[in-house]
């Protein structure tokens, strides 16, 4: 899928501060949202901690996907976000998540949520790509890593 | 009229019972094709047998021999033939595995390519030969009869090549990616032919011939690279009316339209249905679209094999019989030498060799196709018609038994890197507890699929294997007892192993919430089964 019909800098996250897991997905919901002009976040933290408590979206290598469905939202939500500090997500490896990829889709709806969390974790899989967005300056810059 | 209309459902009705019936009893008792069952089911009620027994109350036999054409059946009877042949080509183009067909052109194309020529030139060589009359390969009987001779059908192949569990192999994978180049030339063959056959006698110049051919080949490839062009861009908009029905219907409305516009250029109709669905076999409706005119080609198309069938005519086969069997013999070897000698140049031994000529034998629908064209158009005769049924007849018996037996034994390729057909694609596997497991979790990955827009559809009924698409994203399911097995081309391994991780993820979160309702809900009903 074409990722720079997803993402734009408005959703790309830099500068995330959490101290645990929970803290770190309602920073990155609001800011999402936010930049959606959405200022009731309610329900969709709600449906991404609600997915987050049946397993943690933790992958390895420091990602996380924390994600979930709501019809509090009319199409797909999408963002990235960086956590400079690193939290701990209960990853398999021990690593603290410190790039998180955020989806909120419809409920009903049929959507590429899936397959918008498939074509980062494709690009992720690049060591050089994910220092590159840990090392970035900016939200810019990620986003040329990311749909370059 | 209304007599008109009365005598065509009654002989709707006799030929669509009698192919049926047939069609089974050879299919599960002689264990035939059950295309020859469907064939004999027309022969049998046709004008050369019990349709010319006169019907009281009807004043007339029920398949009256003369009428009035070159054909032993009514317009509107053939015209109905002609509209389940054009089903039958859209779903063959539909069905047309086209990326794959590009991928294995150079390996199959070497195998596709001579097994045309070869047979073309020894059908239409036999013809001129030995029949009086046919004075050159220019001569449309001659066209016809070579064109006879290249049609592969390789339905039967593949379901032998599934039984033997032999389909990916080397020989497997080259069978069916030479079939799908053998489709397209035989199409683009026929083409020209009846094009030359509309326009010419048998003393024709070659210059003409090579016009005609090339305004043919103009416009097949000229609309199938257009179709492909569009198809993307008019799904992209019927989507938009989100009914599968009507994206469908409108689909197969273009096939007739092309088939139209094939008959008006001077091509054959089918050439013009055959065209649509290769041009809609790359967008991801078109399994959808296979599946909502199933229904319609279930029906239809055993019709048109029982019309074929009526249209055999004993008494003219008899002079030509020997030439018949001739022609069936000389055919199959054409396709097995013709096939398995670039086989052999492309790495494989003299019995991987064997097992692609005999992989390719098998012949069908296209033969009959072929053959009624030829016959309503006037350029073969009742005789030949019979020939290209018994080509029909001898292969399909001859060729499953020898293909069968081939395939035993180690492999057919001299090459090391067997799994060459198979670079870029990965396999992710999931061992369940059990098959009722395992069935329930592929109803679960199939709907998240959907989910995510993505076309499922069931490729086979009798085993579950399906096929999902979206756009270019092409993926097999396939469920063996209880392990899935997802194949996908190796840049969306990511895309299938998230969507397995959430369904398991929900199914550990739903058979979590299960135990302990199933727990409470059984002790409520073995207390019931006590109360007064």
């Amino acid at each position: 899928m074409n990722l720079r019909k997803v993402l734009t800098v408005s959703r790309i996250f830099p500068w995330i501060e959490a101290s645990d897991k929970d803290a770190a997905i309602r920073e990155m919901v609001r800011l999402l949202a936010a930049s959606r002009g959405v200022t009731e976040i309610g329900p969709l933290l709600a449906a991404v901690l609600a997915r987050e408590a049946k397993e943690s979206t933790a992958l390895e290598h420091g990602i996380a996907v924390p994600h979930g469905k709501t019809d509090a939202v009319d199409d797909l939500f999408a963002g990235i976000g960086r956590v400079p500090e690193g939290v701990d997500f209960g990853a398999r490896d021990g690593e603290p998540a410190r790039i998180l990829v955020m989806t909120i889709s419809p409920l009903a709806r049929t959507g590429p949520h899936l397959q918008f969390l498939a074509e980062v974790m494709r690009l992720l899989r690049d060591p050089v790509r994910r220092q590159g967005i840990l090392d970035a300056p900016d939200a810019a810059t990620i986003l040329r890593l990311v749909v370059a | 009229m209304t007599h008109a209309v009365t005598v065509l459902m009654l002989q709707l009705a006799a030929l669509l019972i009698a192919a049926l019936f047939a069609g089974q009893l050879f299919e599960r008792v002689l264990r035939l094709p059950r295309v020859l069952g469907e064939l004999s089911g027309g022969l049998i009620v046709g004008p050369f047998l019990l349709g010319r027994i006169p019907i009281p109350g009807l004043h007339q036999p029920l398949f009256p021999l003369d009428q009035g054409g070159v054909l032993p059946v009514s317009v509107e009877l053939y015209g109905i033939a002609v509209l389940a042949s054009i089903i039958l080509l859209f779903l063959a183009g539909l069905e047309t595995d086209l990326p794959t067909f590009i991928r294995f052109s150079g390996v199959a194309g070497g195998v596709g390519l001579g097994g045309v020529v070869v047979s073309f030139v020894v059908g239409a060589g036999a013809a001129v030969v030995f029949l009086p009359g046919v004075r050159g390969f220019g001569d449309p009987q001659a066209l016809f009869l070579g064109t006879l001779a290249t049609a592969t059908s390789v339905g039967i192949t593949a379901r032998i090549l599934s039984e033997k569990r032999r389909m990916s192999s080397p020989e497997g994978v080259t069978i069916l990616a030479a079939a799908v180049l053998d489709d397209v030339i035989g199409i683009i063959l026929l083409a020209v032919v009846v094009a030359l056959a509309r326009v010419t006698d048998s003393a024709v110049d070659w210059a003409q011939i090579g016009r005609i051919a090339l305004r043919a080949f103009a416009f097949w490839i000229g609309s199938t690279a257009i179709g492909i062009l569009v198809a993307p861009w008019l799904v992209r908009g019927l989507k938009r009316l989100q009914s599968i029905e009507v994206i469908a219907g409108v689909s197969f409305g273009l096939a007739l339209l092309l088939a139209g516009v094939a008959e008006m250029m001077g091509l054959a109709m089918v050439i013009g249905a055959y065209v649509t669905g290769l041009a809609l076999s790359r967008t991801d409706v078109a399994d959808e679209v296979r599946e909502q005119l199933h229904g319609l080609y279930a029906f239809l198309v055993p019709l048109f094999f029982a019309v074929m069938g009526l249209m055999v005519d004993f008494s003219a086969i008899g002079p030509v019989l020997v030439f018949g069997l001739l022609f069936a013999v000389l055919g199959m070897a054409s396709k097995i030498v013709g096939c398995g000698l670039p086989a052999m140049a492309l790495g494989f031994n003299l019995r991987g060799a064997l097992r692609i000529g005999a992989g390719m034998l098998p012949r069908g629908e296209v033969t009959l196709i072929v053959a009624g064209i030829g016959l309503s158009s006037g350029a073969i005769g009742s005789d030949l018609f019979g020939v290209a049924v018994m080509t029909l007849l001898v292969s399909s018996v001859v060729a499953p038994p020898l293909l069968s037996r081939s395939l035993d034994g180690p492999s057919g390729y001299r090459r090391a890197d067997r799994a060459a057909a198979d670079r870029g694609t990965r396999q992710v596997i999931l061992k369940l507890p059990s098959p009722a497991a395992a069935e329930f979790l592929r109803g679960r990955i199939i709907a998240a699929f959907r989910g995510e827009g993505f076309f499922a559809t069931r490729v086979d009924l009798k085993d579950p294997i399906y096929r999902i698409r979206h756009d270019e994203i092409n993926i097999s399911l396939v469920q063996d007892g209880a392990s899935i097995t997802l194949s996908t081309p190796v840049e969306h391994e990511q895309l299938v192993r998230l969507v397995l991780i959430e369904e398991l993820v929900e199914l550990k979160a739903l058979m979590g919430g299960l135990e302990t309702a199933a727990k409470e809900a059984s002790d409520r009903l073995v207390d019931g089964l006590f109360e007064e």
